[in-house]
């Protein structure tokens, strides 16, 4: 157990090592190799971890902070969550990883990325298996750097370097919270042991849990692009396809929500804690699939329904279901990777086209691509009995559980989302590969070949996203295998009669079902033609500002980026050259000038010397013989 | 008897050292300080120390001022008609600290010393002798070391040059 | 104890003060320069020699003798790098002696 448990974190560390120290010397498939062996061993790891996995266990690999009664080992903490995400992890990474081979192979840089992309999995999994904060976030921001070295993989046109440092620096506000959460809490509780936290939430007042859940809940709003700080995830998609898989389907996105699963049974003490951690789900989920609904760019769509997504999990921790948010977050993972995988190759045969109306008729062309593709819009949008409706139903179902007046229209809010949800991904599955009825078609560079292990690495995904369902089945249609494994975190379970269960399940699925035919009214068949003559036109009102992301760039930009500008400049132009280096220059030539003053003195005239010399006796003779008496 | 001896030997070496000072011609200034060192060293005698009184006499007035003089007749120093006196302005600043400094440790001397008691006991050579090699052994070890870089170093300075 | 120690200071203080004014005078000529030294080594040996006397140590008179071979090193040093310096620069006026300024 214990070694498998160090395999699972060494093991992508050592990839990254190995490829950092020796990449440049091995030959190109010794270095893809290594990178997708070591992730693959790491899934076997885990594994074998699962399969000898009986009760929660803690893991001491090694000592590190440790001075007066601060201690945070190495110690790794293995539970049905962290074992489950593991797995998940390590699978869909292992996936991608194989992908980037044929998605980099052209590509000069490949030891770096296959370095960073081996780096950024295992900081991942220290993350996940973090047994006290310190450790956690350790990984929470080896993820942070691997995220902005890979966003700005293409370092070289300032727009990547520049959405890499903008990820960065967005994600370091929430970073702040988390820390100052750390601190706080050791200094309240005296410990960081993550379950020895979560046990102790009742010896805190509320107000304390209050406080420091909502730091966490900054944290994790940097990290899973919550809002308000969701601005950096739709640039983000400067970096390779790959990249943005891994980033949004398996390892980084997924981080703040992780924690804030992790940390539930402390902050949850909190009621104000929880209903804002909801408010803020719906609230992102709503604005990600408003914003999706107009996007023109293939990959920004897909963002901005990943911000949707993981704000439907923040929503499901909120609710307290810890469970449904698991659930979509491995469902997520499968369903999300296999889109962004699929954009890749749709990307990589229109030669690196993004624009969702320059694309058409490639159901024909990519019949590969076309179909995981749609299994994974189906899965997005919810449509039963895809595993994406499951897990979409077990948040709405537990939302509507929750009752009340907040959390009603909380569950609202979520059904108009998935309204919203199935509108947009079918708007891109009709405009991406509908049929194309115009004449111009030979103005559209023809579609290059995408590499087979690109393509073929879509079809697990596709499979587990649509049978992902099984793996937490509702209670009215059997037991949930994920439920039983997680019941340990939820002890409430599910209280819901069958029958309102049926009925929220057949809501849900009707809103989705309407979307897609909306959809369909919209963008399907002929009347796609019209949409792209439409878009070339002037946006109206609306659709320019959902297309602008709500303007919030712009309202950050008013907000804080002018006034940090303007004080910079004042810092620059006014204190520091003005003061600080005038005052410098100004001292450095006064001392100068004694300098050479005194240096006068040094004439190397030996009289001079001595009558100096001579001099300094005869003070220090009549010190002795006047003053001293 | 011994006291005026002495209150004139003080005479003596002060005048000639104020004209060995002022002499602008060093031959006689030598001369002049070869008169101050002898009375320097009656006075040596009189202090009951006639050892340094011949030390005085043989190596300072003998082998050290002779060697000045050796110097100055071989660099024909001697007679030269550019040797000046040296102008007020340039002594002024001297007599200055001088005068500072002589009022100064006069003033000490009269202060402080006057309670000093005498001792009735006065070292002879055999005293002297036997701290000298006793407990300044090391000492000689070190001066006679010191003398014998000197003589290299001088034989190292005035070696002939190739040209 | 022939004359009081105090009278022997002052007449030390006195010869010091004269070498000191001779050496701050004579800078147009090295040779005056080192009597200068030579003199005030002298005050300084009258003053161990009084000591001595005063004290009845013979200490005293050891330094004094101690004072006289480092003062027989230092001149014949000196005195060759008088006869150096004059061979190199035709002058014994001490300031032309500059070199090491720069």
């Amino acid at each position: 157990m214990k070694t498998a448990l160090e395999l699972i974190i060494l093991l992508p560390f050592l990839g990254a090592i190995v490829n950092i120290l020796l990449g440049r010397a091995l030959p190109r498939r010794m270095v893809e190799l290594t990178a997708c062996a070591v992730v693959w061993g790491s899934f076997i790891a885990a594994l074998s971890a699962a399969v000898s996995y009986s009760t929660p266990t803690v893991v001491y690999a090694g000592s590190w902070l440790s001075s007066f009664n601060l201690s945070a080992p190495f110690s790794l903490y293995i539970d049905p969550l962290s074992l489950s995400l593991c797995l998940m992890i390590t699978f869909v990474c292992g996936l991608i990883h194989l992908y980037s081979i044929g998605y980099m192979a052209d590509d000069p840089c490949y030891v770096r990325f296959f370095a960073l992309l081996n780096l950024f999995v295992g900081a991942m999994l220290v993350l996940v298996l973090a047994e006290n904060l310190p450790l956690l976030y350790l990984g929470w921001e080896g993820v942070g750097f691997c995220s902005y070295a890979l966003i700005g993989f293409w370092y070289k046109e300032a727009k990547n370097a520049t959405a890499g440092r903008k990820a960065f620096i967005v994600t370091r506000i929430g970073d702040v919270g988390l820390a100052i959460a750390i601190v706080w809490m050791f200094q309240h509780f005296g410990t960081l042991s993550i379950t020895q936290l979560n046990q102790s939430g009742l010896q805190a007042p509320t107000e304390v849990v209050t406080a420091m859940g909502f730091l966490l809940l900054l944290g994790a709003m940097g990290k899973s692009a919550q809002a308000p700080l969701m601005v950096w995830l739709p640039d983000a998609m400067a970096g390779p396809t790959p990249v943005s898989a891994q980033i949004h389907a398996a390892t980084m996105v997924t981080a703040g929500v992780y924690l804030l699963m992790r940390m539930f049974p402390l902050i949850g003490h909190s009621p104000d804690v929880a209903a804002a951690i909801a408010v803020t789900g719906a609230f992102t989920a709503f604005y990600g699939a408003t914003c999706a609904l107009v996007e023109r760019d293939l990959k920004r769509i897909l963002a901005f329904s990943t911000i949707s997504q993981i704000g439907y999990m923040t929503l499901a921790v909120g609710c307290g279901a810890i469970t449904a948010a698991t659930f979509h977050l491995i469902v997520h993972a499968f369903f999300k990777a296999l889109l962004f995988l699929a954009a890749g190759c749709v990307i990589t045969a229109m030669h690196h086209e993004q624009d969702i109306f320059r694309m058409g008729g490639l159901r024909r062309t990519l019949p590969a691509t076309f179909w995981p593709f749609l299994a994974g819009a189906l899965c997005l949008a919810g449509i039963p009995p895809t595993g994406g409706f499951f897990s979409k139903d077990g948040i709405l179902a537990a939302a509507w559980e929750q009752g009340g007046m907040l959390y009603s229209t909380l569950y609202a809010v979520g059904l108009i989302t998935a309204f919203l949800t199935a509108i947009y991904s079918f708007r891109m599955m009709f405009i991406v590969f509908g049929d194309r009825l115009s004449s111009k078609e030979e103005h559209h560079p023809a579609v290059t070949n995408v590499p087979a292990i690109m393509t073929f690495m879509l079809i697990p995904l596709a499979i587990l996203g649509l049978i992902g369902g099984l793996l937490n089945i509702p209670a009215n249609l059997g037991n949930g295998l994920l439920d039983s494994f997680l019941a340990a975190l939820n002890a409430e379970g599910s209280h819901l009669k069958s029958i309102t269960e049926l009925a929220l399940q057949g809501t849900a699925s009707l809103v989705a079902l309407g979307g897609v035919f909306t959809a369909w009214l919209r963008y399907g068949g002929k009347r796609r033609q019209e949409c792209i003559s439409r878009a070339e036109q002037e946006p109206s009102p609306l659709v320019g500002f959902l297309r602008a992301g709500w303007y919030f760039d712009r309202l950050y930009r008013f907000l804080f980026i002018r006034p940090f500008e303007w004080l910079s400049a004042i810092l620059w132009e006014r204190v520091d050259e003005g003061v600080i280096d005038d005052n410098l220059d100004r001292m450095a030539t006064l001392l100068g000038r004694t300098g050479q003053l005194l240096g006068g003195l040094g004439n190397g005239r030996v009289s001079a010397y001595l009558l100096s010399m001579a001099a300094g006796a005869a003070l220090i003779i009549a010190w002795f013989a006047w003053v001293m008496p | 008897m011994e006291q005026i001896l002495f209150y004139i030997l003080a005479t003596v070496i002060v005048i000639a050292t104020i004209l060995a000072i002022t002499e602008k011609h060093p031959v006689h200034a030598i001369v002049y300080l070869v008169t101050s060192f002898f009375a320097l060293a009656v006075v040596f005698y009189l202090l009951a120390a006639p050892l340094i009184a011949m030390f005085e006499m043989i190596i300072y007035a003998g082998a050290v001022m002779v060697l000045f003089m050796f110097v100055i007749m071989m660099l024909d120093l001697g007679g030269g008609g550019d040797a000046k006196r040296p102008s007020l302005a340039h002594c002024l600043p001297a007599l200055v600290l001088a005068g500072v400094i002589l009022a100064s440790l006069g003033l000490l001397v009269t202060a402080r010393s006057s309670a000093i008691p005498a001792a009735s006991h006065m070292p002879d050579v055999r005293e002297f002798s036997t701290t000298l090699f006793t407990k300044y052994g090391v000492a000689i070890e070190i001066i006679s070391m010191q003398l014998l870089f000197a003589v290299v170093g001088a034989l190292y300075l005035g070696r002939r040059r190739k040209p | 104890m022939i004359v009081p120690f105090t009278h022997l200071l002052v007449l030390a203080s006195i010869l010091f003060s004269l070498g000191l004014i001779c050496v701050l005078v004579w800078r147009s000529n090295i040779i005056m320069l080192l009597i200068g030294i030579e003199i005030m080594l002298n005050a300084a040996m009258l003053l161990f020699v009084a000591g001595s006397n005063h004290w009845g140590m013979a200490d005293g008179q050891v330094f004094a003798l101690m004072i006289m071979a480092m003062t027989s090193a230092e001149v014949s040093l000196a005195l060759a790098m008088v006869v150096y310096l004059h061979r190199r620069k035709r002058t014994v006026n001490v300031d032309e002696f500059s070199e090491l300024k720069d």
